[in-house]
């Protein structure tokens, strides 16, 4: 299993690291130089982290963890109006990338109330692209009881956020609700921080699962190989995000043929993975098990 | 302005609390409230707004917002300046100039300029219920789009729901309002 980790440093004998990463067979997935400071996310096998540990400290650099790191989250509020956004709702997705994660947000068609709350069987689908979904309600429980019936339905891991401190409800952080300020006080971050462990608790969970039954390659080897094939253009803002699963590519339609026949190991891509249209933005796809594919080596 | 919020549990009270703060004063109505009482009963998802209007600011006139400096006028509150503007443009038209951010020149009459310093750019009073009844309406929760309003002077009350608003509320809300404001 690969740990995904930040690097904060200067640019001395910084490409030793990169060097270092790719000998153990470890990813750069974001690399990002300013003047003398550079900033790297790595993903590099776990049993590898004391050497990266030890090389890191030799350069004088900073090393971070990513909890969130190699995972797509959805922030859903009911609606995007001004009373759910821009507060809390921004400060919650700020938080959860600076643990790493890729966050995106969705505001409901017809999400707001509480007997009249729905959720389109399109909102659904979109949803359920996400490795989780992260529900921001506001400041009254019985409001919040109610919705929740609406998350039940789904079929991808969430967690719900609102106003009530405690509340009888499955991976619930209270002690936020509907704010028209930045989240900035000291109980505030603390707060955030512990959304953030909830959250961590339901990816780690999904990881788990899925080495139970291992991907036939991992995400992070399968960017590596379509990014061979397809280079990024430049200033292009994420063209591939990695997922527990999967990834999310943006292509052109033009293109999808091309990273079909991208080769993984002995096998093309076509082979182990499901490639869908997504709903949201560009393609899924969505890595088979080697259970089912066979080995790609 | 004192904010009085009931009905719901500690926390929503607490937070509707600020919340009537932070949005009276980001539309800037706060000096001219005297009291805000909320009511909020999320079980049968009625809410009730009830202000009490006090004193208003005096209209803002030219002099206020100016300093003469010669044949020029400096601005020094910028947040009238557009309004300034479109008033000597409509009553002078090319004899006033803006020649900087804060600068305006012009070639008025002595008589004229000292009655322009008595001009009113603009009165608080024009548009107040409407900034009241904007700022009601981002602190009601959003799904509760039914309204019904009790007509009374110096006092703006509204009840709101997802549900039609009975007969019993609307007296309901009456004897909590008249009980407060």
């Amino acid at each position: 299993m690969y740990k995904i980790m930040m690097f904060e440093g200067g640019v001395y004998k910084f490409n030793e690291l990169k060097e270092l990463i790719e000998d153990i067979g470890g990813f750069i997935l974001q690399e990002s130089v300013m003047q003398t400071e550079t900033m790297l996310h790595l993903a590099f096998p776990e049993e590898e982290e004391r050497v990266i540990r030890d090389k890191i400290k030799d350069l004088g650099g900073k090393f971070k963890e990513l909890p969130l790191a190699g995972a797509e989250i959805v922030i859903i509020v009911p609606s995007l109006g001004k009373h759910h956004a821009v507060d809390p709702v921004c400060d919650i997705a700020e938080f959860f990338r600076r643990k790493g994660a890729i966050t995106n947000m969705l505001g409901l068609a017809r999400g707001v109330g509480q007997r009249i709350a729905q959720m389109t069987a399109q909102e659904k689908k979109i949803i359920e692209e996400f490795d989780a979904a992260v529900f921001v309600f506001g400041c009254f429980k019985e409001c919040i009881e109610e919705k929740v019936q609406l998350c039940a339905m789904l079929d991808v891991p969430y967690m719900v956020v609102g106003g009530p401190p405690d509340l009888a409800v499955e991976h619930y952080v209270g002690g936020i609700g509907r704010k028209t300020d930045r989240m900035r006080r000291k109980g505030e971050i603390d707060i955030l921080d512990d959304m953030t462990a909830e959250l961590r608790t339901i990816v780690d969970d999904r990881r788990r699962e899925i080495e139970e039954d291992p991907l036939a390659a991992s995400p992070l080897f399968v960017k590596d190989m379509i990014e061979m094939v397809i280079p990024s253009e430049a200033g292009d803002e994420l063209p591939i995000i990695i997922q527990l699963d999967g990834l999310r590519i943006n292509i052109k339609e033009e293109d999808v043929g091309m990273v079909k026949e991208v080769e993984v190991g002995k096998k093309k891509l076509s082979e182990i993975c499901d490639l869908k249209k997504s709903l949201f933005k560009g393609y899924l796809l969505k890595i088979r098990t080697e259970a089912v594919t066979g080995s790609v080596y | 302005m004192e904010v009085k919020v009931e009905g719901g549990d500690e926390f929503a009270n607490a937070s509707y609390e600020k919340i009537c703060m932070n949005t009276f004063r980001d539309i800037g109505v706060r000096s001219s409230l005297d009291l805000v009482y909320m009511y909020c009963n999320p079980k049968e998802h009625v809410f009730i707004i009830s202000v009490k209007i006090g004193r208003v600011a005096s209209p803002i006139k030219v002099g206020d917002i100016t300093h003469r400096e010669g044949e020029k006028l400096r601005i020094t509150n910028e947040t009238y300046a557009p309004k300034l503007l479109a008033l000597l443009w409509d009553k002078y038209g090319e004899r006033v100039q803006q020649i900087s951010r804060l600068e305006i020149e012009f070639k008025l009459e002595e008589k004229e300029v000292d009655e322009l310093k008595e001009w009113v750019v603009y009165d608080p009073r024009e548009d107040l219920v409407a900034r009241i009844l904007d700022g009601i309406d981002r602190i009601f929760p959003e799904g509760a789009r039914v309204r019904s309003t009790i007509p009374s002077t110096g006092r703006l009350t509204i009840i709101s729901s997802e549900n039609p608003i009975v007969e019993e509320w609307k007296k309901k809300a009456e004897e909590l309002v008249s009980a407060y404001v």
